[in-house]
């Protein structure tokens, strides 16, 4: 065999239709452009940082810990506002008395039941996702989405490009093409976006109501009714049951919940803070990932591209035409050698 | 005549506005020096807290609540406040009696204690803060940001100061907040306001105050209003 100038007559060669060469190249262009017109760049790494600020506090244990420290305050408040208040109220024929010896305590009791509900509430609601961020959080970092769409994007289009320019190329461009739409089907599958995607946006949905500025400041309003009103147990309270001759040691039997509080608050303070602080700092964050597109949708845009991409590959590429190649400088082509020549 | 009445008239006219130059040099003169900015560099020796009744004196701390202000809060209450208006938190001098200029007093390593009290204890004495000590320090590298600060500098203004404080660190329960102003990219959000203070020469007595906002965090959005006091002491 040796290689002959182009410009004669060939072998039948594999051209492309022009349509399904242009719909590819759009459906790159669009797959490049998605991320800049949902601004991914800009968002996606702000989920990221949520979801990666958020997982020290979601683990079952954490969560369980949250509940147990609310229920510790619950049990402290109550016992401080019946049997102690009782036994400080002795003599005393009315509860004014102990509200007006204690006011700080008597407000935050007031204010208690409100602060619990609301509080026990989002621990719950928070709780019932853990199942819900750990499946976001298995998936690809959140930085790398916008690059999922945009290197198939421009390795498609640049392949649709190049074969409208050389339909010679068809011959095994439409192969990569196939190829680059199956990866696109597929993608979804390996990384189960299909089960986690849906999940995500069932976080998304729950934490609409508890990642916003009004909520995080009404739960930093609720920390400092609650570290004033343990003040009040701690330094009022506890003193005056130590002052009507109470050992420590008789507080903790006689009013265990309280002395419960007492020993646990510092532990409580060092678990709740950095939670609120991890929502107050995600809030903008939150709210960038809440403005992308729903959760559910991301599976189909990776299928949809991909089946057009392979689909339209692979049906445009059944027309032969026995034709001359139409760039004689680029191209060469085989014919066999006569007979005998060395 | 007339020719003598407009020669009188123009030698009145230079003489009084040689006078008016004289004045003017005179005046700028005096303002140069006037408004001369001297750097306090040395030790501002922090007198402590004392509450009096209503009336609070000395270094102390207070804590404006979001969307509040600087003259009527609301204010954090905390109950370990040795005041009875317990939204003021009173600050005890360090080991190194007060806050030093063109230096830094960084925390010690640990900077917390296994519980996240505070451990430094240069400036001032760690203090409760909802039974977990805080306290306060320098440090070239913002811990909060992460972002390099000038250490703290203090100007004298014929008894006016001002200055930039963005160094000053918070650290409370293991977690730290730049109470700096300016911010340390700069900025004053919020009730972010500059140091200012008086300064007196001869007693070398001054009060500083300053306003910042605390950026990320549990306590995103409150503004700590610091105000200290006591004496200045220049460095060797």
């Amino acid at each position: 065999m040796s290689a002959v100038p182009a410009g004669r007559p060939t072998d039948p060669v594999a051209r492309p239709k022009r349509w399904a060469l242009i719909s590819v190249a759009v459906i790159g262009a669009a797959l490049v452009v998605m991320p800049f017109a949902f601004n991914m760049f800009g968002k996606t790494p702000k989920g990221a940082v949520m979801i990666a600020e958020f997982k020290p506090f979601m683990t079952t244990a954490r969560l369980d810990g949250f509940q147990t420290d609310l229920k510790q305050i619950n049990a402290g408040v109550q016992q401080s506002n019946t049997s102690v208040a009782a036994y400080l109220d002795t003599g005393s024929n009315n509860r004014v008395s102990f509200d007006s010896a204690y006011p700080t305590f008597a407000s935050f009791n007031q204010q208690w039941p409100a602060i619990d509900s609301k509080m026990t509430g989002m621990m719950t609601e928070v709780q019932a996702n853990l199942g819900n961020y750990l499946a976001v959080a298995a998936l690809p970092s959140f930085r790398l989405f916008p690059w999922f769409f945009v290197i198939p994007g421009v390795l498609i289009f640049g392949f649709a490009l190049a074969t409208l320019l050389k339909p010679a190329r068809w011959k095994w461009g439409r192969w990569v093409l196939v190829v680059l739409g199956i990866g696109l089907i597929a993608a979804p599958g390996v990384f189960q976006m299909f089960q986690r995607a849906p999940k995500g946006g069932q976080m998304m949905s729950a934490f609409k109501t508890i990642e916003t500025t009004q909520n995080v400041q009404q739960i930093q309003g609720y920390f400092a009714t609650m570290a004033e009103g343990q003040g009040a147990i701690r330094l009022e309270i506890v003193p005056s049951l130590q002052r009507s001759g109470l050992t420590q040691a008789q507080i903790a039997s006689r009013f265990p919940a309280v002395a419960s509080l007492d020993a646990h608050w510092v532990h409580i303070l060092n678990d709740m803070t950095p939670m609120i602080g991890a929502m107050s700092d995600n809030v903008a964050s939150y709210q960038a990932i809440a403005s992308l597109p729903p959760f559910p949708l991301f599976p189909w845009f990776f299928v949809l591209p991909g089946v057009i991409v392979a689909g339209v590959a692979l049906a445009a590429g059944s027309t032969r035409k026995n034709e001359f190649v139409s760039e004689p400088h680029d191209q060469v082509v085989s014919v066999p050698e006569p007979q005998g020549v060395p | 005549m007339n020719r003598q009445k407009i020669a009188a008239a123009a030698l009145l006219l230079l003489v009084g506005a040689g006078a008016l130059g004289c004045s003017q040099s005179t005046v700028t003169i005096h303002s140069t020096k006037s408004t001369a900015a001297t750097p306090l560099n040395g030790t501002f020796r922090l007198d402590a807290g004392q509450c009096q009744g209503a009336t609070v004196s000395g270094t102390y701390f207070r804590m404006i609540n979001p969307n509040g202000n600087v003259n009527t809060g609301p204010f954090f209450s905390n109950p370990d406040s040795l005041c009875a208006n317990k939204t003021y938190t009173l600050a005890v001098p360090g080991a190194q009696a007060g806050l030093m200029t063109g230096t830094y007093q960084p925390n010690p390593t640990p900077a917390f204690s296994a519980e996240g009290g505070a451990l430094a204890n240069g400036i001032v004495q760690p203090q409760g803060f909802t039974a977990i000590n805080f306290s306060i320090s320098t440090n070239k590298v913002d811990p909060q940001t992460s972002k390099m600060v000038p250490a703290p500098a203090i100007f004298n203004t014929n008894g006016k100061l001002s200055g930039q404080i963005e160094a000053w660190s918070a650290a409370w329960n293991k977690l730290y907040f730049n109470q700096g102003s300016p911010k340390p990219d700069g900025s004053d959000p919020g009730l972010t306001a500059p140091l200012t203070g008086s300064y007196d020469a001869t007693t070398k007595s001054f009060v500083i105050t300053w306003t910042s906002q605390v950026v990320g965090g549990p306590f995103n959005g409150f503004t700590g209003l610091w105000h200290l006091a006591g004496t200045f002491v220049p460095a060797k």
